[in-house]
Parts: structure tokens; sequence; C-alpha cells
């Protein structure tokens, strides 16, 4: 129920190894010890559970300035769950005023996705809202669904059914995404099922803090997906999958009776592209010559497989060839709303993982996560910025 | 302490200078958390050398002490700063000054961390062995101040065989480049080789040269369970016996391999009582014959099984898990504490016979992982709970563990250093005499007591643990 006395004990198994220095983001750019997982769970601990010192500005600054990449607990061998204490801690100690873009974004457009319409057209967010800055995405001019919705049958035998979780960044940012995904999966043969009502999956609100607004959210879906006759339900974003497989859950009580439910999409949940490569290819892709690069997600702990996924699938298109990064897994600091209010730390994540990018020589940088997306979009012009979904769609022509 | 800070300010940017005790906790202390520690009354992360001389020339003047620190993943305390003062991340301090492909050498600030160092030079097809398994965070620096070891030192040495000169901030701000870009000097003193292993209390190490060997292109390695640990220590008295020199060589006991296993498909069987992981590098032709070798001795010696790796990222899933087997013991006991006992190879059996009798008598687990090729186990102490009896007793059987293994010939301390962890032992192993000479060593360079003050002997009867 990610309540921090429910951590009490877990927390004493860090060892203070200090491997989580090797992965995390917010240290590995300010190289002092004050911003590392390690640190931040002795603040929690010394403030808020065992109160030996004040819970000051400074403390929350440095709980705040976690990304909440998860980074340090998939590094982690003494396996805490950190990323779920600092939420836990987050909820304690209650959200100070998000203001402007942020609130908009949490408060109304996540939870609300007809919302969009009524901003008008295409623009910006920032445009809409006179906020002064480039590094807002543009909205796309028609949301995905106001285009998709309800079911979509390949044509030929129907191998598998499929339900679709549309994530945010697709509904608003990318809906390309989304129509790359109902077209790929038709084409293999496979059913999709895109359930009305959907809303975030809830990580953005959990990641606040807000306990309340998460667990509206996956009610909501939870609903909508449980009770569907699917052999699988799939998502195009990796917070999402995350949200879905790991946190879900954590946002209700152990006994409540939804928990049930959750536990059912937990069970089928998977990213398109694992998904896939999962089944495997019902169509073999026709040869596409791109030469392209992989960053990978930071919410990919939840998954063995879904890292390597686009590599094997994409592996598929005759022509088509990896370039790896010198770091795949390297975080880029957009990391969902983070950006936002902490730009200065986020762009120097950004800068150390450009220099990555722009050593490596390829025609298109493939990301499964929206945020990633676009932040890095942001930076790199000289070539597409995309899922790999749409690789794999462009292959088979579609 | 304000008056420090605000002196501090000074000499030092605003993004250099900690000092709210929640920015500093994690500075209490390194991976020993459960010894004493304390959080300094300043952090100070200096970017340059001369940054770091005029800090040193501050504290000198102040005579406030100083606690130098790389990562904070040491495993003796040695970075703890147990009087307070100022604790001197070196961290920034991160170039790769120079690697010189031609005359082998390299030349780095203290902060580099090793892993970045080691895919550097390899990618230059140089090679630097030394490898504590904490490469992924921890600094050349606090590998030379501890003279680090790890699963190499069988084939390869450790640090201070690599290290052949530095660049130190003595504690009154004076800055000396004892050795250089050479792997041969015979100039008087050895200061270099004085400073390696010094664990700060000599003066701040702020750039090291370092010597490179030419990258092996081959490897692989083997693993094999083996029935009983008098078996373990036969197939490594034959494999070395037969010519076979492992660039690493470890034993790992099966609680070790309980938690490790995880990582493994299919898991290693989990009933064997000593468990040998090897790699061996070198050509092509010398790994293959290296490896048969191997393989046929095992078989013939009748090992519970044995795996020949071919594939390198199967083997990293292996070395990995080896790497992490400390954290990871934590998620199934309260608290582990490790010792760093180093005994004559051929005493392997022995010491593990004697662990197990210790812990047996004591009441105490004992897990026991370590360098089975140069002989450096790690007995660790495992806690179910952490509890005041249990305390006592583990004390009285590392205690017992201590005796054993230098009564075998062996020492302290392997590759850790002493810290505040082992201090209590240090007169077992070098007697009155020699701490004596140490003490006016470090008084010759810190007449003031202000490097790293409380660390590797007794201060009045206390360890300070």
């Amino acid at each position: 129920m990610l309540r921090l006395e429910d951590y009490e004990k877990i927390i004493q198994k860090c060892s203070h190894c200090s491997y989580c220095q090797s992965t995390c983001p917010s240290y590995l750019t300010e190289q002092s010890e004050s911003s590392v997982a390690k640190n931040r769970l002795l603040i929690i601990k010394e403030t808020l559970m065992h109160k030996n010192l004040p819970f000051t500005p400074r403390a929350q600054e440095i709980l705040d300035s976690c990304l909440l990449c998860t980074n340090c607990t998939q590094t982690c061998s003494s396996k805490v769950p950190i990323d779920d204490i600092i939420i836990a801690a987050r909820i304690k100690t209650g959200q100070k005023g998000v203001g402007g873009i942020k609130q908009f974004v949490m408060g109304k457009m996540l939870t609300q996705r007809g919302l969009t319409g009524a901003l008008g057209k295409a623009g910006s967010l920032a445009q809409k809202l006179g906020i002064a800055t480039k590094e807002i995405p543009q909205l796309a001019s028609k949301s995905f669904d106001k285009m998709y919705s309800g079911t979509y049958t390949p044509t030929g035998t129907i191998k598998k059914r499929v339900a679709y979780f549309v994530g945010c960044g697709t509904n608003f940012i990318f809906p390309d995404t989304g129509e790359a995904v109902v077209k790929v999966l038709n084409h293999n043969g496979i059913e999709v099922i895109i359930p009305k009502g959907q809303v975030c999956c809830g990580i953005p609100a959990l990641g606040e803090g807000d306990l309340e607004g998460a667990r509206s959210m996956v009610e909501t879906n939870v609903n909508l997906f449980a009770g569907l006759d699917v052999d699988a339900i799939v998502t195009d974003c990796t917070s999402c999958g995350m949200m879905f497989k790991e946190k879900a859950a954590k946002c209700l009580p152990d006994d409540d009776p939804l928990q049930e439910k959750i536990a059912a999409v937990t069970a089928k949940i998977w990213e398109v592209t694992d998904y896939l490569q999962n089944q495997g290819l019902e169509v073999p892709p026709e040869p596409l010559d791109v030469t392209w690069s992989y960053h990978v997600p930071c919410h990919r702990g939840w998954s063995p497989t879904v890292k390597d996924a686009p590599r094997q699938l994409l592996a598929q298109i005759p022509d088509a060839k990896l370039k790896e990064f010198d770091n795949p897994e390297q975080c880029c600091g957009g990391a969902g709303t983070y950006f936002m209010e902490h730009r200065e730390i986020a762009e120097k994540i950004r800068a150390s993982r450009l220099l990555d990018l722009n050593n490596t020589v390829s025609d298109a940088v493939l990301t499964q996560c929206p945020v990633c997306r676009f932040y890095i979009g942001f930076q790199v012009t000289d070539r597409e910025v995309t899922h790999p979904i749409k690789i794999l769609a462009r292959a088979y022509g579609l | 302490m304000q008056g420090l800070v605000k002196d501090l300010a000074t000499l030092l940017g605003p993004t250099q200078i900690l000092s709210q005790p929640e920015e500093m906790l994690a500075y209490a202390n390194d991976a020993t958390h459960y010894f004493k520690s304390r959080i300094p009354d300043a952090v100070v992360l200096p970017h340059t050398t001369e940054e770091v001389a005029k800090i040193m020339k501050y504290a000198f003047a102040k005579q406030i002490p100083v606690t130098p620190r790389g990562a904070g993943s040491g495993l003796a305390g040695g970075c703890t700063p147990v009087h307070g003062g100022i604790v001197m991340d070196l961290k920034r301090l991160n170039q790769i000054i120079e690697i010189d492909g031609s005359n082998m050498t390299a030349r780095v600030e203290t902060g580099v961390v090793l892993k970045r160092f080691q895919d550097t030079v390899e990618k230059r097809k140089l090679f630097y062995p030394p490898d504590p398994q904490s490469g992924s965070v921890c600094t050349i620096g606090g590998n030379v101040a501890t003279r680090a070891g790890g699963p190499r030192g069988v084939k390869y040495g450790t640090t201070g065989n690599y290290v052949t000169g530095l660049e130190v901030v003595l504690p009154d701000g004076s800055i000396i480049t004892p050795g250089g870009k050479f792997v041969k000097q015979s100039v008087g003193y050895d200061i270099t080789h004085l400073m390696t292993g010094s664990e700060g209390t000599l003066g701040v190490i702020t750039g090291v040269n370092l010597r490179l060997l030419p990258l092996p292109e081959a490897n692989r390695t083997v693993v094999v369970v083996c029935e009983t640990v008098e078996q373990a220590a036969e197939i490594v008295a034959e494999i070395t016996g037969r010519g076979a020199v492992p660039a690493m060589l470890e034993f790992l006991t099966k609680i070790a391999i309980t938690v490790m296993n995880q990582y493994f498909f299919p898991p290693l069987s989990a009933d064997g009582e000593g468990y040998l992981f090897m790699f061996f590098d070198g050509t092509e032709a010398q790994v293959e014959y290296e490896t048969k070798l191997v393989d046929e001795i095992c078989r013939d010696m009748k090992a519970k099984e044995v795996r020949v790796i071919e594939d390198p990222r199967v083997a990293e899933v292996y070395w990995s898990a080896r790497a992490n087997v400390y954290p990871m013991i934590q998620t199934i006991f309260e608290r582990a504490t490790t010792e760093d006992i180093t005994v004559p190879r051929n005493k392997l059996p022995e010491l593990v016979r004697a662990v197990q009798a210790i812990a047996a008598a004591e009441g105490v687990m004992i897990g026991l992982a370590g360098h089975a090729g140069d002989g450096n186990m790690h007995p660790s102490v495992l806690f179910p709970q952490v509890t005041p009896e249990a305390l006592e007793k583990s004390e009285i059987a590392i205690d017992k563990l201590i005796r054993a293994g230098l009564d075998m010939g062996g020492t302290i301390s392997g590759e850790h250093g002493i810290g505040i962890h082992k201090a209590k032992y240090l007169a077992w192993e070098l007697g009155d005499i020699q701490i004596e000479l140490m003490k006016r060593i470090k008084q010759a360079f810190d007449p003031r007591g202000i490097m790293n003050p409380g660390k590797i002997w007794m201060e009045d009867g206390d360890n300070n643990a």
C-alpha cells in the first residue's frame, strides 16, 4: 500500500555498497553522494521514519530530485525497492503546490481525455498556457482516442485477440505510434480491442505522491480491462506497462476487492514489441534499408525481455541494421514531468546522454518511451526519433 | 561549525560544499555502516589538485581532521570520519589525463571510476587488471589508498603492482609527485608505494600513474561444482600444478550459491560443498588448451558438475553475480560482516574447515567466498537477526577466525585494508615494534595528526568501531 511504515525493515537491507552510484542519473550529474539513492534512503530513515532529524526543505529537495527512473532499484542487489520507498515518502510528506503546466497536465489532461478537444487544434501546450519554454511537446492535431476506438479485426484468420491500453503519450502527442500498433498487430492476425473510457495509467500521479489520484485511475482502467476476453493487454509505453505490472496493486489495500481484477490485468500486460517478439511474427517483414540505434527506456525492469524485444524483432527486417549506443540504457533526463520542474538537472542529464547519441551514426533513434522520444527529439533533429513499432510498420508497408 | 563552512566558502564554489546534515548522511560511513559512523562537519567536493591543496592548507592551519573519500564502497570503514571535521569527496577529480599506448602507461585523476578507466583502455586493446569487484563505482584513488585487490590477484597481482607514480597533497598543502611514468625506479625510499595502501592517513592522493598490459585476445569461464571443500582444493592444486594459471579462481560455498542461483540458468546444483568459478585469458590457443585441461581434470577428479561457458554474455551473468554477492546476501540476512583473511593457497581447505568448526562452536552462521587462487578468503558472519548476544558471539568467532588465519601463516587483510574494522587485530599480525614504526612514519608525514585520524591502529585501546 506504499505506506512508509511498511518499509522500515526492508530499508535496513541497504548495505551501503554504493553500487547505486553507477546508474543514478541525478548522482552521475551532480557527482555528490547527497543526490544518490543511498542518501535518499538515509534521509527517509532519519527524518521520516526514526525522526532523528527534522524533515527540512533541503531534505524535500533531495527527495524531489529523484527521477523515479528505477535504475537504482534495478541495480540494487540487496533488492531494496528504492523507488517504492521514495513514492511512499512523497505520499507521506504530501505534495507542495504544483503549479502551472504541470498542475494542468496532472490534474486535468490525464484524467479527462476529452479535454484536449476543448483546447482547440494543433499547438503547443506551452502556447495554450502562456508558458515560455520551447521544450514542451506539441499536441497532435487529433488525439488517438478521437481516431481509434472499438474493435479492429484483421483480414483472414484471427490468431489472437488483445486489448490495447493507450498511454497519454500516444494519445495526445504521438498517435502515429498507436496507429502503427493497431496496423502491425492486425497484419499479424491479431485482433485489437481499444476500450472506450481509458484514462492515464496513474504513474505520473503516483510519482507526485498523489496516491488517491493514482488509485482512481487504476480503478477506472482495471474495471475496463479486467473482464475482457483477450489473450493479452498490450501497451506501447514501458512506463504504463510498469505501472500495471508493478505499481497498480500497491495503490490499494491488499484485501481490496479490486485486487483480483488488478491481478488479472497484471498477468496479461505486455509491451507491444515484447508481445510480438514473444508470439513470433506471423508475416515476415519486407526489407527496409535503415540503420537504427536503440535508447532503452529506464522503466524496463518489469519484464525480463522488454529491453531486448525491439532488438530481436527488428533484426527480422532484412537490411535493417542495429547500431548500438555505447550506453544504451543511460537515462535521458525526461522522466515523465520531471523535465518541467527540474529543468536544469534534466538538461544536464540529457547533455550527457547526447554525447553518446551524437557519437553514434544511425538513421533513427528508437525507444518505447514517449517522454524519451520527445525529450531526446527536442535536441536530436538530424534523424528520426520514434517508436520501434513504427519501423516494423514501415517494413510491412503499412 | 558555522565558521568552518564560512571559511570553506571563501576557498570553493557554493556547489562544492555540503554542510546540512541531510545532505551528508551518506558520508557518515562506507559499506561498513554497522560500525560507528559520524556525520562530518562539512563535505568538500574539489575539482582540482589546487583546490585540494587549498583545503589542506586551511585544515592544517586550523588543525581540522580531513578524511579523503573515493566511492565510499570500502569494507573497512577507512573513509568514515570518526573524528568529524572535513570529508574530502574526490570523485569530481575524474579526468583520464593520458593513455600512452607506446609506453603502456596511463595517468588519471584520483576520482576516475575503475570501470570507466578499464573500458577506455580496453577500447585501445590495453588492459588494467585490478578489479576489486566494485568497479562500476569504486575510484582508482580509493583502490590505491586501500591497495585494492580482487579476483585477478592470482595471475595479475593487485593495485600496488600497477602504480608507478602518484601526485599527493601532503597535510600542509604541499604537492609532491613521487614515482612517475616508468616501471623502474631506484631513488631512495619508495614513497609511491608507502602512500599506496596508506588509507588516507598520510596525505591526499590526487593523481595516479599506472602501467598497463596488452589486452588478452580471448577468454573463457569455467564453473565447477565440487562434492567437498577438499575436492575443490585438490582441483585447484591439480590445475595450478599442471601449469594452468587462471586469471580468476573464485571459491564459493553453498550459501552464496543459494542467493546467486536466481541468475543462473539452469541453476547450479545446490548440494555441492564448494564451488569454483574460473576465468582463463590469453591467446585463443592458450585459453583453449587451459579450458580443455581444466575440464578434463575436473571430470577425472569426479567433480559434480563442470560448465565451460563460451558465450561471453552468459559468462558475464556469472561474474556479475559474483561481484554482487555481498549486497545479495543482505536479501536473506539482517546483516553480513565480511572478513578478509589471506592464507597461503594450499592452506585453503584447512581454513575452510577452521571456519566451519568455529561457526559450529560459537553458534554463528559464517558464509565463505573468496579468491581461492591467491588464498584470500572472505568469511562473512551472517546475522539472521542482530541481537546483543549475536554480536557478542560474532566477535568471539571473528577473533578465533583471525587467530586461525594468522596461525596458518596468513594475514588479517588481503585487500580491504584496516580502517576501523581491523584495527583491533593489527598488533596480532604486526607486533608493537612495527606499529610504533608506522606511527613514526605517520608523524613525519602528518605532524598535526589531521589526516584521517582514528584509523589503522587502536587509539587508547579503542578501535572506533
